[in-house]
């Protein structure tokens, strides 16, 4: 008979999750590199582009376009929130790719230990490395391009970035059911990681979006995140006004985005249990 | 059982055969992944439109901007090429790679068949989707943004191909490197290239590069091939080709498409000597 486990032994395996995952990143120091260049390089290309285009008025330009003439942090924000983003969803997808290639995940789910816990632990693991890298390549592209990145309110950026990640993980589950679902799923979450990047305004404000398509953009946390972040450091302005009501919006993501994440990723989890599916990859 | 001559298994029309036999098997392996298909092109496209409108923020007016084509132009062909690079710099060296894994190089050489027509093998198809995905997101630029700066076809495409075969060669070049690295071909790879994002501008002009980084970019035949496929496309506006007059370019381009696929296929076959006589053909 299988007991179930205590809180303390659930968070032990959680631990255990990230610990693993956190000695095989250690292995490949050259990826970690890459994860905090990436951003600098990435947000310098909208950034040269624009300086060689806009010529001696492109701050201005920005500045008319955007609300801050400051466009290297504005860029550099955007990027950065990518790069959380990118992390959590191909963190938590990836988990379950390699579990299913490496024939673990059928194991997995025959352990007393849920996978949502594991889940867990793999998104702490996430969270500490897509965090790190994302404010060691903002502060080191404020440094390459010699702008204040500590400029505004960085508290309560800090506190958008806190409480936004909360629903991002959230939303992460769902990755991970269609992970469950289509398996050889690399190309789909290719696919909606620039989905995102598009709809949360990586590199513009959401305001040049068609209506339509600003309407769905308002539905993806990171989209908050990003805008909140901006108008702390920035001020280019939240998209009610005043921090509180977009934060409040936040919130609401909070309540509803993982336990919606987490009903979905459930409901493939068992199909997928009944039709045999988990060891099939 | 049926003795094969030396003769069907040598000269043009059996590499000819092998070529035409490895490349439908990728086709076949590419055609399995529809899902995959379709994903890289909608990925092609918002990287695009992305990139576009980051670039039209800096303008007066933003992306109601009057000249809003020419950075379209701009980011569309400089991107054009950048596909172009990234798969054949990362294709031919993944897929020696997957082998590797798989467990199938070390008998991949132990056949008569060409090397060359394996390597190259490796990215006719992925050429082939890459030019149709770049097609599809130039049209829907087209059709979002407005009509892109679209000039002198034939020294657009005679500078592509030169590009291409040049591309071809830092493939092989690449390859060459995998063999040697394994795993770490990965990283290499993205390392490489962020550089051409960067030193070859496909995505910005290189006016915007600090002059010491231009200084770089010019010692790279890759900015050149940028520079020219980009000015000619978009009808040499004021300023461009920035690198030098197009002549010198075309002189480089070519040289560049010539030279190349010989350097990068002489440092395989010389890797791949290593390899087979140190016997980590099948390590990985």
């Amino acid at each position: 008979m299988t007991t179930q486990p205590t809180f303390t032994q659930k968070l032990s395996a959680l631990f255990a999750e990230t610990w693993l995952r956190m000695l095989n990143i250690s292995r490949y120091p050259g990826q970690l590199a890459m994860e905090i260049i990436i951003p600098v390089i990435f947000a310098s290309m909208p950034m040269l582009l624009g300086r060689a285009t806009g010529g001696a008025e492109a701050a201005a330009n920005f500045q008319a376009n955007t609300g801050t003439a400051n466009y290297v942090a504005f860029l550099l924000i955007g990027s950065n929130v990518f790069t959380l983003v990118s992390s959590a969803f191909w963190h938590i997808a990836y988990w379950l790719r390699f579990e299913q290639e490496t024939g673990t995940l059928e194991a997995i789910y025959l352990t007393p230990t849920s996978s949502l816990t594991l889940a867990s632990g793999v998104a702490v693991y996430s969270l500490i490395r897509g965090l790190t890298s994302a404010i060691a390549s903002y502060l080191i592209g404020c440094l390459v391009f010699r702008v204040n990145p500590l400029e505004g309110n960085v508290l309560l950026a800090l506190a958008f970035i806190a409480v936004g990640l909360i629903p991002l993980y959230g939303m992460t589950f769902i990755f991970g059911a269609v992970v469950l679902k289509v398996k050889e799923s690399n190309a789909l979450i290719s696919l909606m990681q620039w989905v995102v990047s598009f709809l949360m305004g990586i590199f513009f404000p959401i305001a040049v979006l068609p209506p339509v398509v600003r309407l769905i953009a308002l539905a993806f946390p990171p989209t908050w995140i990003t805008n909140g972040v901006r108008s702390a450091l920035l001020g280019v302005g939240f998209f009610f006004k005043e921090w509180y009501f977009d934060m409040a919006v936040l919130w609401g993501f909070v309540l509803f985005v993982p336990l919606f994440s987490f009903w979905v990723f459930n409901r493939v989890e068992m199909n997928v249990k009944r039709n045999e599916g988990m060891g099939q990859f | 059982m049926r003795e094969t001559s030396n003769d069907t298994l040598t000269g043009s029309t059996a590499w000819l055969s092998a070529l035409a036999a490895m490349t439908h098997k990728e086709l076949l392996i590419m055609l399995r992944y529809p899902v995959e298909l379709v994903a890289s092109f909608g990925q092609v496209f918002l990287i695009v439109i992305v990139l576009t409108l980051a670039g039209l923020i800096f303008a007066k007016g933003g992306v109601q901007a009057k000249d809003s084509t020419g950075t379209a132009g701009l980011v569309t062909y400089g991107f054009i090429l950048f596909m172009f690079v990234s798969d054949t710099l990362w294709t031919i060296g993944y897929n020696v790679r997957r082998e590797q894994k798989q467990g199938t190089l070390e008998q991949l050489y132990l056949s008569p068949a060409s090397k060359f027509a394996s390597l190259l093998s490796r990215v006719v198809v992925t050429i082939t989707w890459t030019g149709a995905l770049c097609i599809g997101s130039a049209i829907v630029m087209s059709l979002l943004i407005g009509r892109l700066p679209f000039n002198n076809l034939p020294l657009g495409a005679y500078i592509l191909i030169m590009s291409l075969f040049g591309t071809f060669g830092v493939g092989f070049a690449f390859a060459a490197l995998t063999l040697r690295v394994r795993e770490s071909g990965q990283t290499l790879a993205n390392a490489f290239q962020f550089a051409f994002m960067v030193l070859c501008a496909p995505f910005f002009p290189f006016s915007g590069l600090p002059d010491w980084l231009r200084a770089v970019s010019k010692l790279i035949p890759l900015s050149y091939c940028v520079d020219a496929f980009r000015s000619t496309l978009m009808g040499y506006p004021d300023g461009f080709p920035e690198l030098a007059p197009l002549g010198v370019e075309l002189m480089i381009v070519t040289a560049f498409g010539l030279l190349m696929p010989l350097l990068g296929y002489w440092l395989y076959r010389r890797e791949e000597n290593r390899a087979r006589t140190m016997g980590s053909l099948s390590e990985y």
